[in-house]
């Protein structure tokens, strides 16, 4: 019997290490139980998540899982007595969140021990750098990507052979392969996810790539705020190493590639892959100038391959399957599958990878579960800074990168925030170009000045000192900074604006008009007021009154002071009543 | 290498592959604005003014950064294009902060650059102080003397202690030249065989002529009087400005070809259709020279004048006889004037009526002090109810005593009467100087405004006449100060020019950047008393005509001169981004917010560096390391937050400068100054 | 020399230059290394580096302002990282913000004076699903609520007292 404890970020927040350690302290010696560890399956919501394996079958997905029941586990397990365990077991429904997935650049996260490097190869693991090395030359190779269709998954949506194409066709002796692990869209965590729980996935499709270009170095360039990937990352490359999988003549080939780990040090522009090149080169991540493009000059103005992780986590696959059968999946223009990272206030929250053309609807509801509480869906954020707010109305629209460019958000890297109506829409688009303002690197004007200015427009439409005019200011400014800004986080940075004004002007006009936030999430503009009839006169608002606003005497109803109350919303939170009222 | 044909602005233009858009355009001497971009460094692409529509592509083009391609088509101006830059400015200069001019300058009706002429009187360089100051107005010497120096109101230095005494650093300027025998004059261009007459020889007209004359045209200047100088001479009294100085500025304009035609009134000794038939354009100047009625019983008695109409005649040499006690109502500069030249003529009392109080009164403050140190009373808060004679002639004066009541539109209280109170004084002559009126008798067919004056355009000065102008006191809002007609007929005469040459543009204020400053923004600076001017004791001075003013030593004007904070921009003349903002139609103020971290810096070697004008061009950082090869400078922080910093804290680095100047040299704005390093 | 008071030991940093000053392009991870070393970049550490890696002070310090890992002031013992990641915002990243400051009585960048905490916010953690999400150290603490996130820094206040 194997026990298996998914310690992704995500499981080990939760408590998975915990779980693990007390797991380990129960188990004896002459237990015939081996403990294992996996990454994240993407059941976030449920960590931390162990399984039980028997002869390399699943017996058992235990969720939830507190340390104080490690006991229990363990001697279930040994007496093989899973059953007394049924309380703390997966229900039917949530297995529907995996179910209802089709998993290829996930297909071994959760699964396999992601340190691990023989159970990998176990599952099939380098079986396709093989192929690659010893069926195909770099041009099939090519050609096998172009059948898939693969495009980029880090936003973009560029058609992968295309860029490793042109890479291989530069002229020049030294050429870089580039991993584009620097996960900055708030809201996104899937390459962090293969990272940590299928670091070799990643490794060899990056090789795969290296030799299609014709690339002697590879090079990972990793958010610094990942340390659990870049820790797992580097044991990977060693146990490649030293499997021969990394290195010179690899495989006995006459390939040979190094390959190391570069650790980002927090800037979000550095995911255009000019600023990364820029930064991997040791220098403040500020765009360049396109072209020349980085398959022409790029890293060390040597010509330079970058693809997102994500992208090359469906590169094995594709290789031992084929481009056809990925090329089966999805639509007229996007092929394959697709990771969202689903969150916000989602019933089932974690990472979902299914084929191009479902709708979201269907992931939101279906997969996810739909909105907690059963609240209302008032829309879903994709592609974070850069992408859009999609309304309820669409929600049929599908998977696919024209249909979803359609509505003015993006594929993007996969982020998926679902929100109900207790978000504001200008707040988020608030939210958004503070993000873009902060992360905005300083070099082009548009960029610099203008998402600063739009950002000062939005904070005074929601604290209430919004003018007339000022929706109309921030379109031209948007569309201004679309056609000026230098590079890719500028020229998107609008577009949060742009799709809620589209879809939720009214509730702009409401906070400039009316001085009302409909969603009554912006602070400024609510009034806290207590109902006679429902106080009960406890008191415990006014305890806990931090502006000491709240006045009245026990067992009579009390009062607020309008002067004094700085809207925090804790007698809200306090009151059992449901006395207090916010406008 | 191969060669590119390209199309710019329809124009068929040649380049070899490799270059870019911007450098062919550059070669071909076709202007694509750019802020970033410098021959000798890597492309940069930052400021985004270089944008060019390209036929084909759905996006603008950097022009700095585009190679060209065989068969472009590129539209360096086309709508998409202009819009584009007008942002890129309207975000720049809203992330700007700096002074293009300082306040002086700004809130001169003439827009003389007083900052440099200042500077130049510092530098002991009367010459081209006179040369600065003429490139606004021709006769330093006569309105240094008598302009009421709207750029002192607003000289910042009154926020240390006192303001700058530009006017009479100007004076000092004229005169010292006009001492020296040596004249500034311009440049005057080739006869155009145009001809331009000029109906008026006072400040305007003298102004409008001098730079007429100096674009080539044929001027000829019609004066009602027996001489130039219009008000100058004949409403400003001898003690204030000799009519020696003004003869003297007068003859300079004269000298360049000017000519000038005394005694000629329009509608009596020439009729205005002849003038026009005369000349290809023609100028009104004819100032406001009736005096305003009181409008009080009694004013009809002899002994009542016009204040203007009283000092016109002192002037010509007419003094009439004021008998020994003289009213003179109102409380402007012409009342000032009036009162002073009574007392000089020797009346014994002089009493100025006016119904507010020292506080609102419109006259210069050193006048009211000169006049009362002459012995002048001033009857504040009364107002004439009436004007009682004997046999036809002034005998009483009868006083409505006033009271302060609510502000009006203006801010200032108006007076409202005290019931029944009343005051009687004796008085043998009643001056009225309480208003000027143009009277536009024999200007048949020009517009009048409902006041009764002369209607020209705001931008163009041009009346209702096609070659017609008017400026000065004569038109639209009526009597004002000499400088503000210096300024229009300053302006009238460039758009005239344009009109002659077939290219009539009105005239339209520059766009400059300013910023607010208070006193705690000089906090720190030790004080300097103004210069004070060296006058005659007003014992002597009542008794003659005679200059009151002695003049300023030149080793006090000097000082005087180096207290200028200098708050206008040393790169206003070559600031491209001032250059930009005034080729777009830009209203940054809509996008008006924070601003980056800003100040001014010590120096590195022998620049100062001010990061409010500073707009992030990397240029300077750029060429220090790629041409200099020193990499001192450096960009700090990220975002809206980056500033441009040199390792000042480490006195090896100031060492490493090599004191080049390429940053300064190349700065697209005044963020960088070399200073003297002394 | 560089004139500023910072007085570090400047052999610590040794080994990571003599391994990585003829790298080129090793700028971020000599500065991340000497973070590591000194906790943040002392202005003399700074100097120092630029001198061995044969580049400029304002190179360096353009490259230390840059990204936000980097500190150019010490922090304190426990750095919280407050995650503003979409998820965390919409599920009230704010309020947890605003009641830790309110606890420490500092302000979103600063550091409490007895030098135990210092906030941060910052962009995604990629614990979305868990947000809102706080890191303290190693440590990941999701689900957080004002109350929870308190009871967090008391329990370290508390730890701290005890020793």
């Amino acid at each position: 019997m194997k026990i298996v404890v998914g310690q992704g970020s995500c499981g080990l927040a939760a408590g998975a290490g915990k779980v693990y350690d007390a797991i380990k302290q129960n188990i004896k010696q002459n237990d015939s139980i081996e403990l294992k560890v996996t990454g994240c399956i993407g059941m976030c919501y449920l960590e931390p998540i162990v399984d039980i394996y028997d002869n390399g079958e699943l017996k058992a997905r235990l969720v939830k899982v507190d340390a104080k029941d490690a006991e229990r586990i363990v001697s279930a397990v040994r007496e093989n007595e899973l059953n007394q365990l049924d309380d703390i077991k997966i229900t039917a429904d949530d297995e529907g969140f995996l179910n209802q997935q089709t998993r290829i650049a996930l297909r071994n996260c959760g699964i396999i021990d992601p340190t691990d490097i023989n159970d990998y190869i176990a599952n099939g693991g380098y079986g396709a750098l093989k192929k690659a090395l010893k069926e195909m030359n770099p041009e099939s190779v090519i050609e096998e990507i172009k059948i898939s269709g693969l495009a980029g998954r880090g936003g973009a949506g560029f058609p992968t052979w295309f860029k490793w194409d042109a890479a291989r066709k530069s002229k020049g002796e030294t050429k870089y392969l580039i991993c584009n692990a620097d996960e900055g869209d708030p809201g996104a965590f899937m390459d962090r996810a293969v990272i940590e729980s299928d670091p070799h996935n990643l490794i060899e499709g990056m090789l795969i790539a290296a030799y299609a270009i014709g690339a002697g170095e590879a090079i990972v360039y990793v958010r610094a705020e990942y340390p659990l990937a870049i820790v797992r990352l580097e044991e990977a490359m060693k146990q490649a190493r030293e499997a021969g999988l990394l290195g010179k003549n690899i495989m006995g080939s006459s390939f040979s590639c190094e390959m190391r780990i570069k650790a980002g040090a927090g800037a979000f522009v550095c995911g255009e892959e000019t600023a990364l090149i820029e930064s991997l080169e040791g220098k403040r991540g500020m765009p360049r100038l396109k072209p020349p493009f980085p398959a022409e000059c790029g890293y060390n103005d040597k010509p330079s391959n970058i693809n997102n992780v994500e992208t090359f986590a469906n590169v094995a696959w594709i290789i031992t399957n084929g481009g056809e059968k990925f090329a089966a999946m999805g639509t007229e223009n996007s092929k394959g599958t697709k990771v969202f990272a689903l969150t916000g206030k989602i019933k089932r929250g974690g990472l979902v990878e299914i084929p191009m053309g479902e709708t979201l609807r269907n992931v939101i509801f279906n997969i996810g579960g739909g909105i907690r509480g059963d609240a209302k869906v008032k829309a879903v954020q994709m592609g974070g800074p850069s992408g859009g707010c999609i309304p309820e109305s669409l929600l049929d629209t599908v998977i696919d990168y024209k249909a979803l460019s359609a509505t003015g958000a993006i594929m993007g890297s996969g982020g998926m925030v679902v929100m109900d109506t207790s978000t504001c829409m200008v707040g988020m688009a608030k939210f958004f170009l503070d993000f873009t303002a902060k992360e905005s690197c300083g070099k082009c004007v548009h960029c610099r000045i203008g998402t600063k200015r739009m950002l000062e427009i939005l904070s005074r439409i929601v604290s209430g000192k919004g003018k007339e005019g000022d929706i109309e200011l921030l379109e031209e400014l948007c569309y201004a900074i679309k056609d000026g800004a230098l590079c890719g986080l500028g020229q998107t940075a609008p577009n949060p604006v742009l799709t809620t004004i589209r879809y939720f002007k009214d509730e702009y006009i409401k906070h400039i008009n009316e001085k009302k936030c409909p969603a009554k999430e912006c602070a400024e503009l609510l009034t806290y007021t207590i109902d006679e009839a429902s106080c009960k006169g406890c008191g415990l608002c006014a305890k806990k009154c931090p502006a000491k606003a709240i006045t009245g005497e026990i067992k009579k109803p009390f009062e607020i002071d309008p002067e004094k109350c700085i809207r925090c919303g804790q007698c809200k939170i306090a009151c059992r009543f449901g006395a207090v009222r916010v406008e | 290498m191969s060669e590119i044909k390209l199309k710019i602005n329809g124009k068929q233009l040649t380049g070899t592959s490799g270059e870019t858009i911007l450098q062919i355009a550059l070669k071909n001497g076709i202007e694509i604005p750019n802020l970033c971009y410098a021959q000798n460094l890597k492309t940069y692409g930052a400021c985004g003014m270089c944008v060019v529509e390209a036929e084909g592509s759905p996006k603008l083009l950097r022009a700095c950064s585009t190679l060209a391609k065989d068969g472009m088509v590129i539209d360096t101006e086309s709508e998409r294009v202009v819009k584009a830059r007008k942002i890129a400015l309207e975000l720049l200069m809203s992330d700007h902060k700096g002074d293009c001019k300082g306040p002086c300058s700004l809130n001169c009706p003439a827009g003389t650059d007083c900052q440099a002429y200042v500077k130049a009187i510092a530098n002991a360089d009367e010459y081209e102080a006179v040369r600065i100051i003429k490139e606004k107005l021709p006769l330093p010497a006569s309105i240094g003397r008598v302009c009421p120096h709207p750029c002192e109101s607003a000289c910042r230095r009154r926020l240390v202690e006192e303001p700058i005494s530009i006017a009479y650093i100007k004076m000092y300027a004229g005169d010292a030249l006009l001492n020296a025998n040596k004249h500034y004059l311009p440049p005057i261009a080739a006869d155009t065989g145009k001809s331009v007459g000029i109906i008026g020889g006072g400040p305007a007209g003298l102004t409008a002529a001098y730079f007429l004359r100096s674009f080539g045209h044929d001027v000829t200047i019609y004066e009602a009087m027996p001489k130039m100088g219009g008000m100058l001479r004949y409403g400003i009294p001898e003690y204030r400005l000799p009519k020696k100085i003004l003869d003297a500025e007068i003859a300079e304009i004269a000298s360049m070809g000017v000519k000038m035609k005394n005694d000629v009134k329009i509608g009596a000794d020439i009729s205005f259709s002849d003038v026009k038939k005369k000349h290809d354009a023609v100028l009104v100047t004819i100032g406001a020279w009736s005096s305003t009625k009181i409008g009080v019983e009694g004013e009809n008695l002899k002994g009542v004048l016009g204040g203007i109409d009283f000092l016109r005649e002192v002037s010509l040499g007419n003094a009439p006889d004021i008998g020994k006690n003289v009213a003179v109502v109102g409380g402007g500069n012409t009342a000032m004037d009036a009162c002073r030249t009574a007392v000089r003529l020797g009346a014994e009392n002089v009493y100025v009526i006016y119904r507010r109080t020292q506080k609102e009164m419109p006259a210069e403050e050193i006048e009211y002090e000169e006049a009362l140190e002459e012995g002048v009373t001033f009857k504040f808060l009364t107002n004439p109810a009436e004007i009682i004679g004997e046999n036809g002639n002034v005998k009483k004066i009868k006083l409505q005593i006033m009271q302060l009541g609510e502000p009006d539109a203006s801010g200032r209280r108006s007076p409202v009467p005290v019931e029944g109170k009343f005051e009687y004084l004796d008085v043998d002559t009643v001056i009225a100087a309480i208003g000027q009126k143009v009277d536009p008798k024999g200007f048949d067919g020009l517009e009048l405004n409902r006041k009764g004056i002369i209607s020209a355009d705001e931008a163009t000065f041009r009346t209702s006449e096609e070659k017609v102008f008017a400026a000065g006191d004569a038109t639209n809002k009526g009597a004002g100060i000499a400088i503000e007609a210096i300024g229009e007929a300053n302006k009238a005469a460039y758009v005239i020019d344009g009109y002659l040459n077939g290219n009539l543009i009105g005239y339209k204020p520059a766009y400059v950047s300013e910023t607010e400053v208070t006193e705690k923004d000089f906090a720190d600076r030790p004080k300097q008393a103004r210069v004070k001017m060296p006058q005659r004791s007003a014992e002597e001075r009542r008794k003659d005509f005679k200059e009151i003013n002695l003049g300023i030593s030149k080793e006090d004007i000097i000082k005087e001169a180096k207290r200028c904070l200098e708050c206008g921009c040393h790169d206003y003349g070559d600031c491209k981004l001032i250059k930009y903002a005034n080729m777009y139609d830009i209203h940054p103020e809509r996008l008006k917010g924070e601003h980056h971290p800003g100040f001014v810096e010590e120096r590195l070697i022998s620049i100062e560096r001010n990061q409010n004008k500073c707009i992030l061009c990397g240029q300077c950082v750029r060429v220090c390391a790629e041409v200099a090869k020193q990499g001192i400078l450096g960009l700090v922080d990220r975002g809206f937050k980056t500033v441009i910093k040199p390792e000042f804290n480490d006195p090896e680095t100031i060492k490493v400068c090599a004191d080049c100047h390429k940053c300064a040299d190349l700065c697209p704005t005044g963020a960088l100054k070399i200073i003297n390093n002394n | 020399m560089c004139e500023c008071h910072e007085k570090s030991d400047l052999s610590l940093i040794e080994e990571t230059l003599n391994k990585y000053q003829d790298v080129s392009g090793s700028l971020i991870t000599i500065l991340q290394h000497a973070q590591d070393i000194y906790g943040y970049l002392p202005t003399d550490v700074i100097y120092h580096i630029a001198k061995r890696t044969n580049s400029t002070p304002a190179n360096v310090m353009g490259v230390a302002t840059f990204y936000t890992q980097f500190r150019l002031k010490p922090v304190g013992k426990y750095l919280i990282l407050l995650c503003k990641g979409t998820a965390c915002h919409v599920n009230g990243a704010d309020r947890i913000l605003g009641s830790l400051c309110e606890e420490l009585k500092i302000k979103d960048g600063e550091t409490t004076e007895d030098g135990l905490f210092s906030i941060k916010s910052v962009a995604c953690l990629g614990c979305c699903s868990l947000s809102p999400v706080m890191m303290i150290g190693d440590e990941t603490y999701g689900s957080l609520t004002p109350e929870k996130a308190i009871g967090i820094i008391n329990e370290l206040k508390a730890k701290e007292a005890a020793k």
